[in-house]
């Protein structure tokens, strides 16, 4: 005999309140994550995308690696001992289209590399997101620092950093604008380089990512609404529980007096979390699904489905948390009490 | 020699600093078919008595023994699974469950006594129950519909769907008016009878005693 089945259909209303509420949590949450995910990729999908490795910049510029410059002779030494390798640097810039309009863009120039978009002088390569800037292969582009003009070789996607679609450009024409052929930053690919180099201050891509200043706020005050929300279910349900339980000890000392076991009781209480819970994420989970697809044009929605099922399962495991931690009370009901109370 | 038996059972509770000794030497035994009544006045140990004998609570001295088997030395779960299998009880108010047909009372009981019947089996059997005590009717209600005389009959046949040997009944009648307590009381009388159950009952009202076999006089923690 289903208990716990029966006490949600007798008691739809309540069930249907608390489900709905775990279903707004969770979607708000899967949203947010989708927004972090999204923003995250906008910022940086430039260095997310590169395989695990490490990073290295000038230690005297104290993590800000716009001021970096690895010496010629040091960049030798280390692409003779490592020739896979890659030097680059990334300046916030601005281009012009053939309409004369400015579009605000993220130049990367780097040394002969697979990991990088590889242009000649007067060639420029572009995130695919301009293609909405009305930016055609072909096109002349101008900078007001460069003498010369870039034609439009090809699209990527997916490559972003700081919020602006990157633009591929050569060492020659990088010096041009900047008078510099110095490059701000060394990659090494590769899980285990643990190698030091004097002078320089090494990275993983993890560290690396966390000491570009906006990515650490975004993805920081994000991970916490997320958390938050989390936590916040997990409270419902050890609230809702507990009002419930409030409600039910003299039927509980009832049932216990006659011979019912405690496991039961518990397992009655789980049952009815993992029921609400399993139905109001199902939901939600196809609602961010949708939701990824309706995302406006230009809003950064990243979400994968294992992302949401992983959070799908955190969710879980905090509501039997809560619904548990609230049903210890059940443990501690003496049968006679309930007994006693009926009594007087 | 009757299947419920308790000698010189003694409680003391402590409240503080101060002991006092509820139940001072008690003897009973219960036989099977016999409704056996306690009677006394409001704190005279009663209910202490009842319960003790059900296995809800320990001795401070003495013995309770079930068939033979001495309850105090039993362990949690061995004392849950008797009062499961072997004991029924009734209590002032009905305490059924709230979300439960009254058909699923009695198969939660039966579920609980671990009784094994097949699903078929199992309704068979409560529906006989029920048109015993005359409650056919209400087989698909409520509690919250059922008038408290109705309920009590419910709890009565929760309490001895799973065909226990004994029966605990404490004030069944107290929420209940006159006509329906000697009819509840009647429907115990008669159950007790039919299915041979050694039944213990607390009453305050000593108009019902025409419904028991024997009847037990307790004042202050003493049978008189
Ligand atoms: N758990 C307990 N702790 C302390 N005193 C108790 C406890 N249970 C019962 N008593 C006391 O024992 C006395 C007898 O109670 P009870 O057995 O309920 O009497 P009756 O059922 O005859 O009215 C009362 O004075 C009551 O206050
Ligand atoms: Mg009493």
């Amino acid at each position: 005999m289903n208990m716990a089945w029966k006490e949600i259909v007798k008691n739809k209303v309540r069930f249907l309140i608390l489900g709905s509420i775990i279903f707004l949590v969770s979607l708000l949450t899967f949203i947010i994550s989708g927004l972090a995910n999204g923003l995250s990729q906008d910022n940086a999908s430039l260095i997310k995308d590169l395989p695990n490795g490490t990073f290295y910049m000038a230690e005297e510029v104290n993590n800000s690696f716009p001021l970096s410059r690895i010496d010629k002779p040091l960049l030798k030494e280390i692409t003779e001992e490592h020739p896979e390798a890659v030097a680059f640097s990334i300046q916030m810039g601005f281009i012009h289209d053939e309409s004369d309009q400015q579009q605000s863009i993220a130049f990367v120039a780097a040394t002969d590399s697979s990991l990088f978009k590889q242009v000649n002088p007067g060639e420029i390569i572009l995130d695919r997101s301009l293609t909405e800037k009305e930016i055609k292969i072909g096109d002349k582009l101008t900078n007001s620092q460069f003498a010369g003009t870039w034609g439009v070789k090809r699209f990527v996607d997916q490559k972003k950093y700081s919020h602006a679609p990157v633009a591929y450009i050569s060492l020659e024409d990088y010096e041009a604008i900047y008078q510099t052929n110095t490059m701000q930053l060394v990659f090494i690919p590769g899980d285990d380089i643990s190698q030091e180099y004097a002078g320089l201050h090494s990275f993983s891509k993890n560290d690396f990512l966390k000491s570009l200043p906006s990515y650490s706020a975004e993805q920081t005050s994000l991970n916490m609404i997320v958390w938050f929300l989390i936590v916040i279910s997990g409270m419902l349900f050890a609230i809702f529980f507990y009002m419930m339980n409030v409600q039910k000890i003299d039927m509980y000392g009832i049932l216990k007096a006659i011979g019912v076991k405690t496991s039961t009781l518990f397992q009655m209480m789980w049952t009815q979390m993992l029921v609400i819970t399993c139905i109001a994420l199902a939901i939600s989970v196809m609602c961010s699904q949708l939701f990824a697809v309706l995302a406006p044009e230009g809003m950064p929605f990243h979400l994968t489905l294992s992302s949401v099922g992983k959070l799908a399962i955190i969710f879980v495991v905090i509501g039997l948390i809560g619904a548990t931690l609230s049903g210890l009370q059940i443990k501690r009901i003496e049968p006679l009490q309930a007994i006693q109370q009926g009594g007087k | 020699m009757g299947l419920l038996v308790l000698e010189d059972v003694r409680k003391t509770f402590h409240n503080g600093e101060l002991e006092e000794e509820i139940l001072k030497g008690i003897s009973l035994s219960l036989q099977p078919g016999e409704v056996t009544a306690l009677v006394g006045a409001s704190g005279s140990g009663k209910s202490t008595l009842l319960t003790i004998a059900a296995g809800l609570q320990s001795t401070s001295e003495g013995v309770v023994q079930f068939n033979g088997e001495n309850l105090s030395a039993m362990k949690p779960e061995q004392v849950r699974k008797l009062r499961a299998s072997q004991f029924g009880f009734v209590f002032q108010f009905a305490h059924l469950v709230p979300f439960l047909t009254v058909e699923e009372q009695l198969l939660v009981m039966l579920d609980v006594a671990e009784f094994k019947l097949r699903k078929a089996e199992k309704k068979e059997k409560v529906h006989q129950l029920l048109q015993l005590i005359d409650m056919g009717h209400r087989k698909h209600a409520y509690p919250s519909v059922l008038s408290g005389g109705e309920k009590q009959r419910v709890a009565i046949a929760r309490a001895i769907i799973h065909e226990p040997k004994v029966l605990f009944a404490d004030e069944p009648t107290a929420s209940l008016d006159s006509k329906k307590s000697k009819e509840v009381m009647a429907l115990i009388h008669d159950l007790t009878k039919r299915l041979n159950i050694s039944t213990l009952m607390v009453t305050h009202d000593e108009e019902m005693l025409v419904y028991t076999d024997r009847f037990i006089r307790m004042m202050d923690g003493k049978i008189v």
